[in-house]
């Protein structure tokens, strides 16, 4: 994280931070202030612009980047049984039966 | 499909990598799995269970063998209709539906969450023809029991729509063999004894908030016209009487009472406890507020932190477990609910703590213009201005089409706390569930960040005090009986 002429600048190593992380996570914060997501080839940069805390809100977009790493980190692993899970509940809360292809076990 | 075989264990030790979540507690580990077992271990013992150098002949190999700790002796087949017990809920509709017969309202509560319009507001009342069309969708949903709650606003405000309701809806149910359950939400001020007749005869059952004693209710829930502490007193000894002496006719619900905890709650656990003992309430349910709603814009005033709101729980946790002791009957309600999760492996019906959430599949809330909500808090997020909770409306949906919405489908997925960072190692993931609607008003997400999750810090620190109680065989004893009660229900 570092001071720029109109507010912070962070940046996300793309080894660890996928560009959907840091967007996602900017998203977030776009009501707070002005944020733009500035893709490279090493690093993914973020400008925070016009926000009351600037320090404040830099850190919460770095956690924020980093829960949404985790969270796509984990879909790799998870998407299966997460998947199984949505769908039962959305399916059978519109009256239509899942039938499981592995007899229920 | 190729099925693996039961791994076996040729060194005769616990395998390493138990299948278990755990979580630091009293100096030891609550270890719990998949399944919703639980069980406690030393930290000497959980070292030994990490690295898998439990031998067999060892009383604790069999004790988490039993339990579903030690992969390759696991009962799969139990462990997983306890799992199918549990989540019962994702082969059902939508059973609560939430019908919002106005926003009007004669109080001002501090930390109303509803939403509220003056009492003199106008084109805020549910009109005839939505209030029939939400009850025609409702019945739409093929979970075989259905329960309507009919809240505001004040709801006796608008009260020929909700006599109509009432009395549409027995019809429906009769005709369509599904289970019908009528609820309201009152704070009583606008009760007669014509109203209350009513209610009784159509079997609705009476549910009113009580804040503990009349200063402290009276502060958190302003009532310019009166006193609405001793408006609820009145009705609910009313509605008590009434219980006590049934009638042939029909069934007379106990009435029940509602809770807030606001800052001003926080010093008087005894009190709030003894008002509700005192009129003979057998259920007490602490309420944590949420900063959604007017109570967002009094945070400051009348909010906590949930470390705050732990510590309260734990005091009164204690004093109603030391009622109980003395031969008072008076249980926890959100206790009983985890309890019946933990325990006896079961759903209670509580929406907020489930896996998915209840958000559209499990209830859905009609507002009085027959726009279709989530839930009753994505509601209070429309009214502030932002409709992303919205699914539909009575008119122009069918149910397929509300839960096919972006948000139903959103909220599902969300808080299905397998794709949660955090939550998918928690201890607590077999009993616990995340609110979108907490997470998009408080952290700016549906998903939030449960790391600096507020509410997830609550949850946790009420389950941490749950289990501390279960490991006392004293408590256990006590807080096993109130799971009976549910039984019962």
């Amino acid at each position: 994280m570092k001071d720029v002429k109109s507010g912070k600048e962070l940046i996300f190593e793309t080894a660890v931070y996928s560009k959907e992380a840091v967007e996602l996570a900017a998203y977030v914060f776009s009501g707070s202030c002005g944020v733009k997501v500035l893709p490279g080839k090493s690093a993914t940069r973020v400008l925070l612009d016009g926000a009351a805390d600037p320090e404040s809100l830099a850190g919460k977009l770095a956690n924020e980047a980093l829960n949404q790493q985790c969270r796509i980190d984990l879909a790799k692993k998870n998407s299966r049984i997460a998947g199984i899970i949505v769908t039962k509940a959305l399916l059978s809360a519109c009256g239509e039966k899942t039938q499981a292809k592995n007899k229920g076990k | 499909m190729l099925v693996k075989k039961p791994v076996r264990n040729k060194k005769k030790l616990s395998s390493p990598a138990p299948q278990a979540l755990w979580a630091k507690m009293d100096g030891g580990r609550l270890l719990t799995n998949e399944s919703g077992c639980h069980a406690w271990v030393s930290e000497k013992d959980f070292a030994r269970v990490i690295s898998g150098r439990i031998a067999e002949g060892d009383p604790l190999f069999a004790e988490l063998s039993a339990a579903g700790f030690v992969r390759g002796r696991m009962d799969l087949d139990g462990l997983a209709a306890k799992w199918r017990t549990r989540n019962e809920h994702l082969s059902y509709g939508p059973g609560l539906h939430i019908m919002v017969l106005t926003l009007r309202c004669n109080h001002k509560c501090l930390y109303c969450q509803s939403s509220a319009a003056g009492e003199g507001a106008k084109k805020t009342d549910m009109s005839l023809k939505t209030a029939l069309k939400s009850v025609d969708f409702a019945f739409t949903s093929p979970n075989p029991a259905i329960t309507i709650e009919f809240q505001g606003g004040e709801p006796l405000l608008n009260w020929g729509t909700l006599t109509a309701a009432v009395k549409y809806a027995r019809k429906k149910a009769a005709a369509s063999k599904k289970e019908l359950k009528l609820a309201l939400v009152s704070n009583f001020t606008l009760m007669t004894e014509e109203k209350a007749r009513f209610l009784l005869e159509n079997e609705v059952s009476i549910c009113t908030s009580l804040d503990g004693p009349a200063d402290l209710h009276n502060r958190n829930r302003i009532y310019a016209a009166g006193n609405s502490h001793a408006g609820a007193v009145k009705w609910i000894k009313y509605f008590q009487k009434k219980h006590g002496n049934q009638v042939p006719e029909y069934r007379i619900f106990k009435s029940s009472a509602l809770l807030t905890v606001s800052r001003y709650s926080l010093s008087r656990h005894k009190e709030i406890i003894d008002e509700y003992v005192a009129l003979g309430l057998e259920d007490i349910f602490i309420r944590p507020l949420a900063p959604i709603g007017y109570a967002k814009g009094l945070w400051e005033k009348i909010g906590y932190t949930s470390q705050e709101f732990t510590a309260f729980y734990g005091k009164c946790l204690d004093y109603i477990l030391e009622l109980n002791r003395r031969g008072i009957v008076i249980r926890e309600k959100m206790a009983s609910m985890m309890l019946e999760k933990i325990l006896n492996f079961r759903e209670p019906g509580y929406l907020d703590a489930r896996c998915p959430c209840g958000a559209a599949i499990g209830q859905i809330a009609y507002n009085y213009n027959g726009d279709l909500y989530t839930c009753d808090e994505g509601r209070m997020v429309g009214w502030e201005g932002d409709d992303i909770f919205r699914i539909g409306n009575v008119f122009k949906s069918t149910l397929k089409g509300a839960l096919s919405s972006p948000a139903a489908r959103a909220c599902v997925v969300s808080s299905n706390l397998e794709a949660q960072p955090d939550c998918s190692r928690c201890a607590y993931k077999p009993y616990c569930g995340v609110c979108p609607v907490f997470n998009y008003e408080a952290q700016g997400s549906l998903w939030g960040n449960m790391r600096s999750n507020d509410r997830c810090r609550l949850f946790k620190g009420v389950f941490g005090v749950i289990f501390s109680k279960l490991r006392r065989a004293g408590d256990k004893e006590i807080m096993e009986k109130w799971t009976v009660k549910n039984e019962g229900r």
